[in-house]
């Protein structure tokens, strides 16, 4: 017992002395967190909580780190440092928070020595884009029940797994027909159109101010997700909001499509709660140098608008994704 | 096993035939069904539960596709292939332990020889990777995942003591079957004592001179009405007779032999009468896993009656009413459509009608469903008999209830 606890301490000493001299080569190291990041994102088919989470692992393997708790702070700073780089961000907030998450829960005493927690760790991380893509196609596989023959699916943006989940269910012969939206300012809606174009599924792509006017001939509306946060709603691409309003007020379901790691620790009680993510945005005209223009590229959508989340931990009624999230962070 | 084939085939086909009515008898007769399975089922010496469980599921799937609108069958069948794994899973957990011990003496003789295939983690790893492969997925396991080693040990867990001990094996093997048969008779006396259970919580609900509607007949809602009734509440009942099949007029029967002040309202009455009422108390077809409630036709609308008027919508349901399922177009898919001869007399109606013997379509069609499905926001309170639930508390029900692998069958 007593050598256990020298043995400890003089571990805790080396990692107090450690710090103070590390300060010069740490101040660079947030630069290369970014860095990886930024390289991770550049891939197309790789989610931003995929690319924050391998950007993590890339820390882990390059850390001098000998004990778990060392590895820890490091990762912390890397996170934190992520994290504050973009702040409006949900996915890559939650996909840090997981991933940070997860090297706590396992401690080296599981597994006996440090090395093989850390191996464990830095595989798993890796394994994340497969974890993700397996996600993707968990989604549309569990979707598949509710997309009878004959229905009209509205959609809004460009959703990777929306786009999933349409595409396995034209490749198992599904007649279906899809309405996307335009989704100003960037035009994601039109560019779904054009990838589910090469598909062969009957399309018609409508401006977004055309929703309510459609719904009638909607079936079900088929939206992705920025971030599920804890009370079950939605923080998507602007416009969602209305969306989910007009397909409430119609009795048409409004069906999530998101992967379980874009669930955020947030509680946004209304729309302006949540930091918001500016973009550009181009009138075609000139705009008055006075009039104020709302930049704000995403909206909140409460959980009582949303009828199903599909998610790789199965269909899920919004309230599961508090339950969820006090599992994993308590 | 001729004869267990034999009473399968007999169950499928009162099944089909629609002989069995009422969810309560059905699933009491599907567990009895699978518990003489089970019993009969000759078991391999390695993976026992495995072998179990192709035999229940061949079975079930066999009685679901015989009646797949009656739900409580699929639902018990579930229920009884998560019981083999649990069994199995305590059974495994407590043999690595034994053998975590033996493992532990080897290491001393033999000094670092550790490879008899296992991995240097704890049993109680192992174990908690084998539960977890019960739960249904969550974000908490999304990165741990199933460590590879583990799982090896777990499937093998009874194939690989044989090779030491057989004379241990035997009696495993009828540990497994018999706890297993303990098991499926525990569910069967849950079956059969839910009405007292929910019974049993009553009083909490029904108040003083109060006035509650209720439409179809349910055996569970006539207990729970005779039980307050029983503990010195005066109340009243509306009945909504239930049109076509009329069963509202059993239970107003029922009710008025049991001393309890009983009032017969058409169905067409619900929204007229439903200002003067305190609360709805309905008894359930099936409950679906979004807090959806299949019930018997005529319930959606005294769902929005109630909804209208906030008059509380209760539901009461055993827990083998309970399906791990989402309802997609359940006003379809989970429907049955009747004889006509319930709405119509054969005699007076027999011109109008085309018995597929002339030619053309009939001019007169009828149809006649049998359930209705309610949306859960229109469902204020969930009685089962393990307590009351909010609707969007199902999918924790159905966690605690059934295995994630056995959702799909």
């Amino acid at each position: 017992m007593w050598i256990r606890s020298a043995d400890w301490l003089e571990q805790a000493q080396a990692a107090v002395r450690r710090y103070p001299e590390k300060d010069s080569p740490v101040s660079s190291r947030p630069f290369a967190v970014i860095e990886e990041f930024n390289n991770w994102r550049q891939q197309p088919d790789l989610a931003e909580a995929v690319a924050a989470i391998r950007a993590l692992a890339a820390v882990i393997r390059a850390s001098e780190a000998t004990t778990m708790m060392e590895l820890e702070i490091e990762l912390k700073k890397a996170s934190d440092t992520l994290k504050a780089w973009d702040t409006t961000s949900i996915s890559l907030t939650a996909g840090c928070d997981l991933f940070m998450r997860y090297v706590t829960r396992t401690s080296a005493l599981e597994f006996e020595d440090f090395n093989s927690a850390k191996f464990r760790v830095l595989g798993r991380a890796e394994k994340f884009g497969e974890i993700s893509n397996k996600a993707r196609k968990i989604i549309a596989m569990l979707s598949q029940d509710f997309i009878f023959d004959g229905c009209t699916i509205l959609v809004h943006g460009f959703s990777r797994v929306v786009f999933e989940i349409l595409k396995t269910a034209a490749q198992n012969k599904k007649l279906f027909r899809v309405l996307c939206t335009e989704g100003r300012p960037d035009k994601t809606g039109v560019l779904l159109a054009k990838e589910l174009a090469k598909l062969d599924v009957p399309l018609k792509l409508l401006i977004d101010s055309a929703v309510a006017y459609c719904m009638d001939e909607v079936d079900m509306v088929f939206v992705g997700a920025d971030g599920v946060v804890e009370s079950g709603g939605l923080v998507n691409m602007m416009g969602t909001y209305q969306i989910a309003i007009v397909a409430h007020s119609m009795n048409k379901p409004v069906y999530v499509a998101a992967e379980s790691y874009k669930f955020a620790r947030l509680y946004p009680l209304d729309q302006k709660t949540l930091e918001p993510a500016l973009r550009p945005i181009d009138f075609g005209v000139s705009v008055p140098p006075k009039v104020e223009v709302e930049r704000s590229a995403r909206d909140y959508t409460p959980p009582q608008f949303l009828t199903l989340l599909f998610t790789d931990l199965g269909v899920l009624t919004p309230s599961v994704v508090s339950d969820e999230l006090i599992q994993l962070y308590s | 096993m001729p004869d267990v084939q034999s009473t399968v085939l007999e169950f499928v086909n009162k099944l089909r035939k629609r002989k069995i009515e009422g969810s309560q008898a059905t699933a009491k007769c599907t567990a009895e069904l699978l518990r003489s399975v089970i019993s009969q089922q000759r078991v391999p010496h390695a993976n026992q539960a495995s072998a179990l469980i192709d035999a229940v599921k061949a079975v079930g799937e066999q009685l679901v596709a015989a009646n797949p609108v009656e739900l409580a069958v699929g639902n018990v069948v579930r229920r009884v292939l998560h019981i083999i794994r649990e069994e199995d899973l305590s059974l495994a957990t407590a043999a690595m332990a034994g053998l975590d011990l033996l493992d532990a003496s080897d290491d001393e003789e033999d000094g670092n020889s550790k490879g008899v295939g296992y991995s240097p983690m704890s049993a109680a790893v192992v174990a908690a990777a084998a539960r977890s492969t019960l739960r249904p997925p969550s974000l908490q396991t999304l990165l741990e995942g199933t460590p590879e080693s583990a799982a090896v040990p777990y499937t093998s867990s009874s194939g690989a003591d044989s090779e030491s001990k057989t004379a241990d094996k035997s009696s495993i093997t009828r540990k497994l079957k018999h706890d297993v048969i303990e098991g499926v008779n525990h569910l069967i006396l849950e079956i059969s004592g839910c009405h007292d259970q929910i019974a049993e919580q009553a009083i909490e609900h029904i108040h003083q001179n109060e006035v509650i509607l209720t439409l179809g007949s349910s055996r569970t809602v006539l207990e729970f009405l005779c039980a307050a009734k029983e503990k010195k509440r005066s109340f009243r009942v509306f009945v909504a007779e239930g049109a076509p099949r009329y069963q509202g007029h059993l239970l107003a029967k029922e009710l008025v032999a049991r001393g309890l002040q009983t009032t017969v309202i058409t169905d067409s009455a619900v929204f007229a009468m439903i200002s003067r009422v305190n609360m709805v108390i309905i008894g359930a077809h099936a409950v679906m896993a979004n807090g959806g409630v299949i019930g018997p036709v005529g319930v959606n609308m005294a769902a929005l009656a109630a909804k209208k008027h906030a008059v509380p919508f209760v539901v009461l349901a055993g827990s083998h009413k309970l399906c791990p399922l989402y309802p997609h177009n359940p006003e379809v898919l989970l429907n049955e459509l009747r004889s006509p001869s319930e709405l119509l007399d054969f005699g007076e109606f027999s011109d109008c009608l085309d018995f597929g013997t002339g030619s053309g379509s009939p001019l007169l069609q009828v149809v006649n469903p049998s359930f209705d499905y309610v949306p859960p926001n229109l469902v204020s309170l969930f009685i089962t008999d393990t307590g009351g639930h909010n609707p969007s508390y199902m999918y924790r029900l159905i966690a605690d209830y059934y295995s994630a692998d056995d959702l799909v069958m």
